[in-house]
């Protein structure tokens, strides 16, 4: 063996050349639209106007990102959306890891009932009209709430969660009843000190879907000043809200530019800066979930 | 040890003896205080809705609720069937699915198969890190960084393509450029994260299978085509049948934010359509007609690609 890993060596595998080559091709065309962004943000107007920016930001200044300090706007959503993500992230983890522990159990009765009633609605539901009337008849219309409630559990984080509590060994759980232990005390002095990878994954995935959530927001809120970071961004970007400041010559309108651009920056970095570090979790989540629940 | 084989037999019993169906619910207590608020949920956000479908059959009136509007049949749904932009939308959802699904499905498992040969760890993780980046980002971010690279006279593509001395391309505001726009922006989003399933499958592949195809004398893409392909060959099916199954849904998300008023003709989908009708508008029964028609297509796809998956011999999804 050790001489045919050494043969191995000594040629030059063309092929394995060309696929390192593709893949960093690859990873250039994921990255480099956003790098590109960054770039603009940073860039003088000068720059931006000539359309030469692309790695890299030329002649650095900060001015846009001064601007978003200066503009409230963008905090309020950065602090709705913050809210939005805490709680719906906090009940979603609850809720998911409450289901998930108890029809986990096969000694439970109707657990098959209950399990068949959540996944169900994974094929069938009542679609966007029904749903948006029972909330705007429960009075959470233009209300946060209306943001983490009606999605607090999501089917598939549940299976994910599921399958990972009935990995744990039975007997630990056995072990803790007969020293007196209730179901409770076993969830949380047992099965949860040995789920954090787990919890961590599920909870990056709600924290993720509230951050981005756009359709919800969309949907239900209707004052500007309950605007999540999404619909506020939608409005910079598209609605043309920076366009209002049009008369007040060129120089404005490419500060708008890289406003824009600084705002997608501040609107996304704080989840890039999450993610990378749970990524050995989030991929075993990922394999949990494609266990047939 | 008599006493906590007694304990442990009540502990796990599930079929009653003599024991009656308090003693076990008095057992479970917790259990079930625990699922009580999760019940609560599915019912009152999942399961309503579903009663409130029959507004589909009325004549649905806010003052007068769904119980109080009057039935009217199937009045809604020919109303809902003889509009154009009805079967207009369930067209452009189907190509815009078709063609994303065509692109991203193979290259997807092309690159998870790129990825399994890197034997590097620390490039496999860096390089696994970008790919998976574009997911993360929200449509509305997304969209506005397509707006940045392909608007018609300051996107950064068409000012490349204007210096290499041809003319701009109209990415977003022709139709047939729109839709390979967003083809590729949903490629982009999504084809890091979806090599995760096919790494892990490739993961499960016996080792020894490899080196007596290396004794051999099989070569690299000989070991892919004979050993890997054929030992994932499930996932992919499943895979296949599970987006197969998604035809006729399409996220609000995309369309809305990448399309425009000049491509509307395209990017008008099932979701945008009753967004546009039932929340701009507020016709809720029609807007209910083409949910519930949707879901119905839904479902039958679903089932018949199952039947399918089962008839190939394969376990299929329901």
């Amino acid at each position: 063996m050790k001489n045919m890993s050494v043969s191995k060596k000594r040629t030059i595998n063309w092929g394995t050349v060309i696929n390192y080559l593709l893949l960093t091709i690859l990873v250039v065309i994921c990255f480099y639209p956003f790098l590109n962004v960054v770039a603009y943000s940073f860039s003088s107007n000068r720059a931006v106007l000539s359309g030469t920016v692309t790695f890299f930001p030329i002649e650095m200044q900060l001015d846009a990102y001064k601007e978003i300090v200066h503009r409230g706007q963008i905090w309020t959503a950065m602090r709705v959306t913050v809210l939005v993500t805490l709680l719906g992230t906090a009940i979603g983890l609850i809720l998911t890891i409450f289901a998930a522990y108890a029809l986990s159990k096969d000694k439970l009765k109707g657990r098959k009932w209950i399990s068949g009633m959540i996944l169900f609605t994974m094929y069938f539901n009542g679609g966007i009209i029904p749903t948006f009337l029972v909330i705007k008849n429960l009075g959470m219309y233009d209300q946060l709430t209306s943001l983490y409630i009606p999605s607090a559990v999501n089917v598939f984080n549940f299976i994910v969660m599921r399958t990972f509590f009935r990995e744990i060994p039975k007997s630990l759980e056995e072990a803790a009843y007969l020293d007196g232990a209730t179901d409770v005390q076993i969830l949380f002095k047992i099965v949860l000190p040995l789920s954090m990878p787990i919890i961590a994954t599920i909870g990056l995935f709600y924290a993720v879907y509230y951050w981005n959530d756009y359709f919800n927001a969309l949907i239900y809120i209707q004052s500007p000043e309950k605007y999540t970071l999404q619909l506020r961004l939608r409005s910079l970007l598209f609605a043309g809200e920076l366009g209002a400041a049009g008369n007040e010559g060129l120089a404005q309108q490419v500060m708008a530019e890289s406003l824009k651009m600084a705002c997608i920056v501040v609107g996304t970095v704080p989840i890039l800066a999450i993610y990378p570090w749970l990524q050995k979790y989030f991929v075993k989540g990922v394999m949990l979930g494609s266990v047939k629940g | 040890m008599k006493w906590a084989k007694q304990r442990l037999a009540g502990y796990r019993s599930r079929h009653s003896d003599s024991k009656n169906i308090w003693f076990y619910i008095w057992r479970d207590k917790w259990l079930y205080l625990m699922l009580a608020p999760v019940i609560t949920y599915y019912v009152v956000f999942k399961y309503v809705p579903m009663y409130g479908l029959i507004i589909a059959f009325k004549d649905y009136n806010v003052f007068k609720g769904i119980s109080g509007s009057k039935w009217i049949g199937i009045l809604n749904f020919k109303q809902v069937f003889q509009t154009d932009l009805f079967w207009l939308s369930i067209k452009n959802t189907l190509i815009l699915n078709l063609f994303t699904l065509a692109v991203n499905f193979p290259l997807t498992i092309l690159v998870a198969l790129m990825l399994n040969e890197v034997r590097y760890p620390l490039f496999r993780r860096v390089s696994q890190s970008f790919l998976y980046l574009p997911h993360f980002m929200s449509w509305v971010v997304v969209a506005g960084i397509a707006t940045n690279l392909f608007a018609q006279t300051d996107g950064s593509v068409n000012q490349m393509i204007k210096h290499l001395g041809f003319n701009a391309i109209p990415f977003l505001n022709n139709s047939g450029w729109w839709v390979f726009t967003y083809v590729i922006c949903n490629v982009w989003k999504e084809i890091g994260w979806g090599t995760i399933i096919y790494l892990a499958a490739i993961t499960g592949i016996d080792e020894s299978l490899y080196e007596a195809a290396y004794i051999d004398g099989a070569g690299k893409v000989q070991r892919i085509l004979y050993i890997t392909l054929p030992m994932i060959r499930s996932v992919i099916i499943v895979m296949l049948i599970l987006s197969i199954s998604k035809m006729m849904s399409i996220g609000l998300d995309a369309p809305l934010l990448l399309g425009n008023t000049k491509v509307i003709n395209v990017s008008e989908v099932i979701s945008t359509y009753i967004y546009r009708l039932g929340i701009v508008k507020a016709e809720y029964s029609l807007s209910t007609v083409i949910g519930l028609f949707q879901s119905a297509v839904n479902i039958f796809i679903l089932i018949l690609a199952d039947r399918f998956a089962k008839m190939i011999g394969e376990e299929g999804i329901l």
